[in-house]
């Protein structure tokens, strides 16, 4: 099966993965049989990977192996990602395989998604184990009474769950300080409460029927994902694992229950597994979840649903403005506001993403009508938050849907309405209007095909001349991505839109550095987007396509994303800058916070805002057109080079010849080519 | 029995637990490690720890893995069974564990004097014929060797491998440390082994004094000790090469990516044979 010619890759790949994983976690074997044991993973990911028809399920096991041989530490499987992306999106032996890029995501997720579930189970299946060691010398107590009860002590106070033991009434006899900390409550005041009243409301009853004695018989167990309510009122998400234990007689006696805080797992495997119901940071349901409710309500209502889809307006500036402790603590009260709003319906609230909510009522005879649903949330919204901001948002509406409409429908037509209604502004609201959808929804098809497209090679680079006006400062070429008729500014917005966007830049990158490695047209301008400069990887991108194309950095001019330095830290420009390699501004407006910025990282470049190039362009003699005159002159002063994009015209770029700025690029100075043309 | 621990008879098996008001080295270094091991107080000490030497994980993980490298090398000079003194809660890689995939009838004695860790061991190994732990300090000798030989799982006639791995840092000079030595190395043959490693001022002065200054607030104060001073603690001992030399030094195995700096390593380490 496996070709002889790609085995000296795969062992290159596997030492490569041994080497950036073996500083992370203490595994007790040598260098060279962890090798072998990591090339046994890579065999298993490549035959998957080129397996026809391709699936990633044989991956899971990966993250499973890695996590039994303690393969474990913090960075462990970040580290296996990078590696393993990189490796696999440009090896050899790969690089015939069909839609390579969309596999490779599949295998990392599920990769990943198998490492956090074993995680948990491994940490969890421990804990039990010592606990049942222990409930069996217990059993054995009367004799070795002192022994057995200290080692019950130690799990007991050592644990990093939550243990609690309950008498047959449901009161707390005793509890460990790890309960303690997820509640909120000292645990030396914990005995002698009720244990369900630890819990959120919605919760109680349940448990209380689970808890009686006779629920649960010798010897068995339940396990359940229930919310504790923290002293606060925060709703914790935890595992419980509930064992009846019995007397020396063989009588029920006590319940003991193990309690795993799963809201903080979900935090230290953040960006690895979302498989989970909730959302742990409001204590909704999440949008997995969502969905199968969506579902389920659709299916049995009488009278119609009713589906909102909510974006929080401008709410990426509470989080940059005030910090995300306060942005966390505002998206917890909007959560709880909205099931204020719907408490007297069958609804179902949940976080759906980031600052994005959704709401399904089931309608009943007495719901309100939908404009006056949607004024009840804004009215919940408008109300002050503690730190005194007020938010408001955008709704997409989807009210009483066809019963043959299902839930992937339902979803994306409320989305799509609710991405129309944001076009409209802040506190906007809009029903789903069928022909206004098929819009939008052909450009949204289209940001899905992106993947495939790129791996079939419909995207193409192509380079635009940059005029040189006279400074002979900036010269050369910009790259810009086209795909059939879109043009680069499209492409980038479908690619941001579907989290493309990483992809892409290293692919384009790695194209136009080759191109440019063996041009004489000069200098390689490559203009990245928002989520590209804030790429933590986006250096070791950079130094890697130079080394491989063996183009000097002195031949790339790399412009990032203004307004991404300033949200994210100018850390990947100070690095490039440090590795020899000229940086630009693009999307510069020339407002203060940008001036410092300018100042801070002295870029060798300022690449204006396109926005603010039509605008100025349009008004001349205007201040703004003055104001314009002494930007450029101060920026120039200070070293920078000013450089205007997507100029159209001859006039156009005359007029800021005027203006005194070093260089432009756009339609004026001629057509973009592709490369095999310079 | 603690305040607030309520319904005392239903829970007679709940008596007077460890002390969790104190930090201690074993859970300290449980955590450095990334087990679960540990209170809310080991937790904030190795965070103080940590801002004292920030390599202070990586050197945990170097320490280990010095551990299970002597322990291989004493298997391929023939010793068989062990004494590990100070062999902290069971984690990752232990003694008889890494023993036992080239030796399968290797036995070993554990030793430390701290609860968590005995008590954890003592699980691990309550059906294992082959391996026990002892609760003793081992600065105690004649304790820690009287109940040795009690478990009749050592042969004295037979050479022993002496592990003293990140331990004897913990024992202050006036506890006679070359004493201490001499004493376990007289009570075994020739061939024996003894591995050592410690906390070194030679290597980073200022977080080293920083650690120590941190340990002041734990139930372990720290000592360490010059590379002359560890090297005099092989008295009676031929030290095998590289010598008493920072982790990573200690015959490195193949293939090992050389990420760790060794002068960031703070501890010195060696193995000798007795002669
Ligand atoms: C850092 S741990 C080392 C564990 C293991 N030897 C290793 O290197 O991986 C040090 C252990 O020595 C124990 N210890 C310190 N002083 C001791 C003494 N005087 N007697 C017994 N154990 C001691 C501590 O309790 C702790 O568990």
């Amino acid at each position: 099966m496996a070709q002889p010619p790609a085995r000296p890759r795969r062992r290159e790949l596997a030492r490569e993965w041994m080497t950036a994983v073996y500083p992370t976690a203490y595994v007790p074997l040598s260098p060279v049989e962890i090798e072998r044991f990591l090339l046994d993973l890579v065999d298993v990911i490549a035959d998957a990977v080129q397996a026809e028809p391709f699936t990633a399920a044989p991956i899971a096991e990966v993250g499973q192996r890695l996590v039994r041989n303690h393969f474990t530490g913090p960075e462990t499987l970040q580290r296996t990602v990078e590696v393993l992306g990189r490796a696999l999106l440009f090896t050899p032996e790969l690089s015939d395989v069909p839609s390579l890029p969309e596999k490779v995501v599949a295998i990392l997720g599920a990769l990943s998604t198998g490492f956090a579930t074993a995680m948990r189970l491994d940490a969890f299946d421990r804990q039990e184990e010592v606990k049942a060691a222990l409930l069996a010398a217990k059993q054995r107590a009367e004799r070795v009474l002192e022994v057995s009860e200290a080692r019950f002590r130690e799990v007991f106070t050592t644990s990093a769950f939550g243990i609690v033991v309950t008498d047959l009434d449901g009161v707390c006899v005793e509890a460990n300080e790890a309960l303690g900390e997820m509640v909120g409550v000292p645990f030396t005041e914990l005995p002698g409460r009720r244990l369900v009243d630890l819990f959120h409301p919605a919760d109680a009853d349940a448990l209380a029927t689970r808890y009686h004695p006779t629920g649960v018989r010798r010897g068995e167990r339940f396990r359940e994902q229930r919310r504790l309510l923290r002293d606060d009122g925060e709703p914790v998400w935890v595992h419980l694992a509930v064992s009846l234990l019995h007397d020396a007689d063989g009588a029920p006696a006590f319940h003991v229950t193990m309690v795993e805080d799963v809201s903080e797992l979900h935090l230290l495997q953040k960006n690895l597994d979302h498989q989970l119901l909730h959302d742990s940071l409001t204590g909704l349901s999440n949008r997995q979840r969502f969905g199968s409710r969506l579902e389920a309500m659709h299916r049995k209502s009488h009278r119609g649903i009713t589906l909102y889809h909510l974006d929080l307006d401008a709410f990426s500036v509470v989080n940059i403005g005030m910090g995300h402790a306060v942005g966390d603590r505002l998206l917890r009260e909007v959560g709880r506001r909205l099931e204020v709003v719907v408490a007297g319906e069958r609804a179902l609230v949940a976080r759906v993403a980031g600052d994005e909510f959704a709401i399904v009522v089931d309608n009943g005879p007495a719901t309100p009508r939908v404009p006056e649903m949607v004024e009840r949330i804004n009215h919940a919204l408008a109300e002050p938050m503690d730190c005194g901001t007020a938010l408001s948002a955008s709704i997409g509406v989807v009210d009483r849907p066809g019963a043959d409409w299902d839930v992937d429908e339902l979803l994306r037509a409320a989305t799509a309405t609710l991405h129309r209604a944001k076009a409209h502004g802040k506190r906007q609201w809009l029903p789903y209007d069928r022909h206004e959808d098929r819009r939008s929804r052909a450009w949204l098809a289209r940001a899905a095909r992106m993947p495939g497209a790129l791996a079939d090679a419909e995207l193409e680079v192509e380079y635009r001349p940059v005029a040189d006006f006279g400074s002979g400062r900036v010269h050369g070429r910009v790259a810009r991505l086209r795909w059939d008729e879109l043009g680069h500014g499209d492409c980038v917005e479908l690619a941001e839109a579907n989290g493309w966007s990483l992809v892409l830049g290293q692919w384009a990158l790695r194209e136009a550095a080759a191109a440019a490695a063996g041009w004489s047209a000069g200098v390689l301008h490559f203009v990245l987007s928002p989520m590209q400069s804030r790429d933590e990887d986006l250096v070791g991108t950079v130094m890697r396509v130079l080394d491989e194309t063996a183009l000097p950095g002195t031949g790339l001019r790399i412009h990032l994303d203004t307004r991404a330095m300033l949200a994210a830290g100018g850390d990947n420009a100070q690095v490039l800058r440090d590795n020899g390699i000229p940086i630009g501004l693009a999307g510069f407006n020339g407002g203060q916070a940008e001036l410092s910025l300018l100042d801070e990282l002295a870029a060798d470049v300022v690449l204006l805002a396109p926005a603010a190039v039509r605008r100025l362009a349009d008004r001349p003699g205007s201040l703004p057109h003055r104001a314009i005159g002494e930007l450029v002159r101060s920026v120039r002063e200070f070293g920078a080079a000013v450089c205007v994009p997507d100029l159209d015209t001859p006039a156009l770029a005359d007029w800021w010849r005027e203006v005194g700025v070093d260089g432009a690029f756009g339609a004026f100075a001629g057509p973009a080519v592709p490369g095999y043309e310079l | 029995m603690e305040s607030g621990c309520g319904v005392v008879e239903r829970t007679s098996w709940v008596p007077a637990g460890v002390d969790t008001g104190l930090p201690s080295a074993a859970r300290l270094y449980d955590y450095l490690l990334g087990g679960g091991h540990n209170f809310a107080a080991d937790r904030a000490l190795a965070e103080r720890f940590l801002l004292a030497q920030p390599n202070a994980r990586a050197i945990a993980r170097l320490n280990r893995a010095f551990l299970r490298r002597a322990v291989l090398h004493l298997i391929d000079r023939g010793v068989r069974q062990f004494l590990d003194l100070g062999s902290g809660i069971p984690t990752v890689g232990n003694v008889h564990e890494i023993a036992r995939r080239s030796a399968p009838d290797a036995r070993v004695v554990y030793v430390d004097f701290e609860d968590v860790a005995v008590a954890h061991s003592r699980l691990l190994l309550e059906d294992d014929p082959l391996a026990t732990i002892l609760q003793e300090d081992m600065t105690d000798p004649t304790a820690v060797l009287g109940a040795a030989r009690g478990t009749g799982l050592l042969d004295f006639d037979r050479p022993i491998g002496l592990l003293m791995v990140g331990v004897f840092h913990f024992v202050p000079p006036e506890d006679d440390p070359a004493g201490v030595v001499a004493a376990y190395r007289d009570a075994v043959v020739p061939g024996s082994g003894l591995a050592l490693s410690q906390f070194t001022s030679d290597l980073q002065p200022a977080e080293m004094a920083g650690i120590v200054e941190v340990m002041k607030r734990s139930m372990n104060p720290m000592y360490p000790r010059t590379h002359a001073e560890i090297t005099d603690l092989f008295a009676g001992f031929d030290v095998v090469e590289p010598g008493v030399v920072p982790l990573p030094l200690w015959r490195p195995e193949e293939g090992a990516p050389d990420t760790d700096d060794p002068a960031r390593a703070g501890i010195f380490a060696g193995v000798g044979l007795k002669k």
